[in-house]
């Protein structure tokens, strides 16, 4: 059973993913109990990757289904294409033939599209069924999506219900921006995937760039990792760096100083806010610590700061001073 | 100590910690502590993270308790040559284990001295105790600020989420006739597609009026972030912050992070008059000869607070000319229902004249009252 899973690990390191042996766990067992995983984490941690690899691993056609708000049946399951059904009655119109079999022709396998879902449980080999921030959509799709991850059948009204040939592994990933309902939640395994220690992070690197060499590989992980320490907006992910390690070798460098990051920041920050303040940072230490800097912590972009507020005001262990308003609260009193 | 009942109390373990554990979710850990190795210990973490973990809150308390039995105890190493359960052992479990649900009360109750209270006594564990979104406003530490500063996004996002939801909900069905009909023109008269009608959205123009004394600062701050960050759904959201006096906040709201609002509006705006104890009479009075011109018949009026007055005149006139002048009033309470209109508690009232009124006491009731709005 460990050869199992260290044969997964490796596997999938083939087909372009790191995992440790955690996650690899919880790969080896959705497979072997049959259900599907829920991942979520941070954004850009490669929950969407995941999937890809493992149907990449696994040799099998990825089925990706999109959620978004407003998301419904006839999107992701199935939907009558009722031009081409109406373009049929009138071409048969004049023709006078019976009813019934002009009705048993519009609602035959012909005139069905197929939305991701019917897809990946009608095809004739197993697939890999990639519902995507799956957080976004409403409660009633919920519902349905439930329905269909326990029974692994469509029924169509019209048509009869389609059974799955092979039952899909599903992933499923979320962004937690709401809280999913119970239900779909019990029939998952959970996986949460974190930023990398650096160690991981560098594998991932020289894996997903070639031409890097070891040294950029570490220097880079190395300060990623310290500027997820930075209170940021959005801290960059795993995508960020790898964005940042192929610019910075395109860019012909093979070090890491200080001026190339400062030009280059603008890979890891998708706010102008963390820009500003990493920029700060840099330019104030001349290194690449990331050292929290007093003031700038909270005050260094404050648009609404009025004037007259002093900086030192601004430093978060001052702000509320609980002590102060208990004892006001008995003077109240 | 067989295998079977270490797994079960600690199961217990969690469940008296908060962390639901439903009888099939132990089914399932089990099934998959089958088809694994233990020898590796990240293996059997695994396998216990992903079948009962389904919520990342959780975490900490998950891995405290799991340290309390696996770590400090060498259980693993002791069941390293144990036998794994049987199939037949795993049939038998669900009966077993939806018996040990129902009880589990009894359980709790006995076995809360030796071993539910092992954690408590810890110092790391009790965050994870109750849903942080249903803590108390009335915070005692610091640190308890933070904790519920950080969530703060959360919830705005999540609520952003569910407002769309709902916006998108109201438009959906309505056939437009006759832009339908106009394009089924160039096929012959078949309506191929179907033109909805978008209904109107009606975007309120808010007007949140906030008690920014003590005794509630937590609880309005935390409101008035919330509606700045939830601008966009609204066409016009203006802010008062009061004391015992009013002042206009919103310019304050619109760019600051929560973290210093507080200090802010104190710091900045007019809002403490002459006692420096909350009156609402006064506010109010203030307030609509002030601003009073500026209401309409599209304004929502919200007034954040707990109404007590600290004995001064209530001036309940001056809030039913705001209503009057208005379209909707609510009133959000942090404090709980039970304890309004005891002592200088003025609700009744102002309640006469609100069209609703919700009981705040945590992030999880506002999101739901901000939902109705």
């Amino acid at each position: 059973m460990q050869d199992n899973i260290k044969q997964i690990e490796q596997d999938m390191y083939q087909a372009g993913y790191i995992c440790d042996d955690k996650t690899a766990t919880t790969l080896f067992l959705s497979e072997a109990l049959h259900k599907p995983i829920l991942v979520e984490g941070p954004a850009g941690v490669g929950k969407t990757a995941i999937a890809q690899a493992f149907s990449r691993m696994k040799g099998l056609p990825l089925v990706r289904l999109q959620c978004y708000e407003g998301i419904d049946e006839s999107k992701a399951m199935y939907e009558w294409d009722y031009k081409r059904q109406l373009l049929h009655i009138q071409a048969v119109a004049n023709k006078q033939l019976d009813v019934k079999e002009v009705e048993q022709d519009i609602f035959s396998d012909y005139f069905l599209l197929r939305r991701p879902l019917l897809n990946a449980i009608s095809c004739p080999t197993p697939t890999v069924l990639l519902i995507d921030e799956i957080d976004k959509v409403d409660f009633e799709f919920e519902a349905m999506l439930l329905e269909i991850l326990s029974e692994f059948q469509v029924s169509i009204p019209e048509f009869g219900t389609v059974k799955a040939n092979h039952i899909p592994y599903v992933f499923l990933t979320s962004n937690a921006t709401r809280e999913l309902s119970e239900a779909l939640k019990r029939r998952c395994l959970y996986m949460y995937l974190d930023f990398p220690i650096p160690e991981l992070e560098e594998q991932i690197l020289l894996l997903k760039i070639p031409d890097i060499s070891e040294r950029l590989a570490r220097q880079i992980a190395e300060v990623v990792r310290k500027i997820r320490l930075v209170h940021l907006k959005k801290a960059p992910s795993i995508a960020e760096s790898i964005d940042w390690a192929q610019s910075l070798i395109s860019l012909g460098k093979d070090d890491l100083d200080v001026d190339t990051a400062l030009r280059t920041l603008n890979i890891l920050a998708k706010y102008r806010e963390d820009l500003v303040k990493l920029d700060q940072m840099v330019q104030t230490q001349r290194s690449l610590n990331f050292l929290p800097v007093l003031g700038s912590q909270s005050g260094g972009v404050q648009m609404s700061a009025p004037q007259t507020s002093k900086p030192s005001e601004l430093n978060p262990k001052q702000k509320f001073s609980m002590k102060s308003i208990e004892g006001f609260k008995n003077v109240k009193k | 100590m067989s295998f079977f009942y270490t797994m079960q109390n600690f199961f217990e373990a969690l469940r008296h910690e908060g962390m639901p554990v439903s009888p099939s979710h132990a089914v399932d850990c089990y099934e998959a502590l089958n088809s694994i190795d233990w020898d590796v210990e990240d293996y059997f973490y695994s396998a216990l993270f992903s079948t009962l973990l389904k919520d990342y809150n959780y975490k900490p308390l998950f891995d405290h308790v799991y340290e309390h039995f696996f770590k400090s105890s060498p259980c693993i190493l002791r069941l390293k040559g144990q036998q794994v359960l049987s199939r037949e052992d795993l049939l038998g479990l669900e009966g077993e284990n939806s018996q040990a649900g129902d009880v589990s009360g009894d359980i709790n109750a006995e076995g809360a001295e030796s071993q539910g209270t092992f954690i408590n006594k810890s110092s790391s564990a009790p965050d994870g105790r109750k849903n942080p979104l249903s803590q108390d406003f009335r915070l005692d530490s610091i640190d308890d600020v933070r904790r519920m500063e950080t969530l703060f996004p959360i919830i705005a996002k999540r609520l952003a989420s569910k407002m769309i939801i709902k916006n998108k909900r109201n438009d959906r069905n309505f056939i437009n006739f006759r832009r339908t009909m106009r394009k089924s023109m160039s096929t012959g008269g078949i309506p191929l597609d179907l033109i909805t009608r978008r209904k109107q959205k009606e975007r309120p123009v808010l007007f949140a009026l906030c008690d920014v004394s003590v005794s509630v600062l937590q609880f309005s701050c935390f409101a008035l972030a919330l509606l700045a960050s939830l601008e966009k759904f609204f066409q016009h959201v203006r802010s008062f912050g009061f004391v015992d006096e009013v002042d206009e906040i919103t310019y304050m709201l619109r760019h600051a992070d929560p973290f210093t609002l507080r200090t802010n509006v104190l710091k900045n705006a007019r809002v403490v008059g002459r006692r420096g104890y909350s009156d609402y009479g006064i506010s109010f009075k203030n307030f609509l000869e002030r601003y009073g011109s500026q209401l309409s018949l599209k304004t929502t009026v919200l007034i954040f607070g707990d109404g007590r007055n600290n004995w001064g005149n209530d001036e309940a006139w001056a809030v039913e000319e705001i209503r009057k002048r208005t379209k909707k009033m609510y009133w959000f309470n942090p404090e709980n229902k039970d304890t309004w209109d005891t002592g200088d508690s003025r609700m009744r009232e102002y309640l006469k004249y609100c069209d609703r009124s919700f009981e705040v006491t945590n992030l999880l009731q506002m999101e739901d009252a901000f939902c109705e709005l």
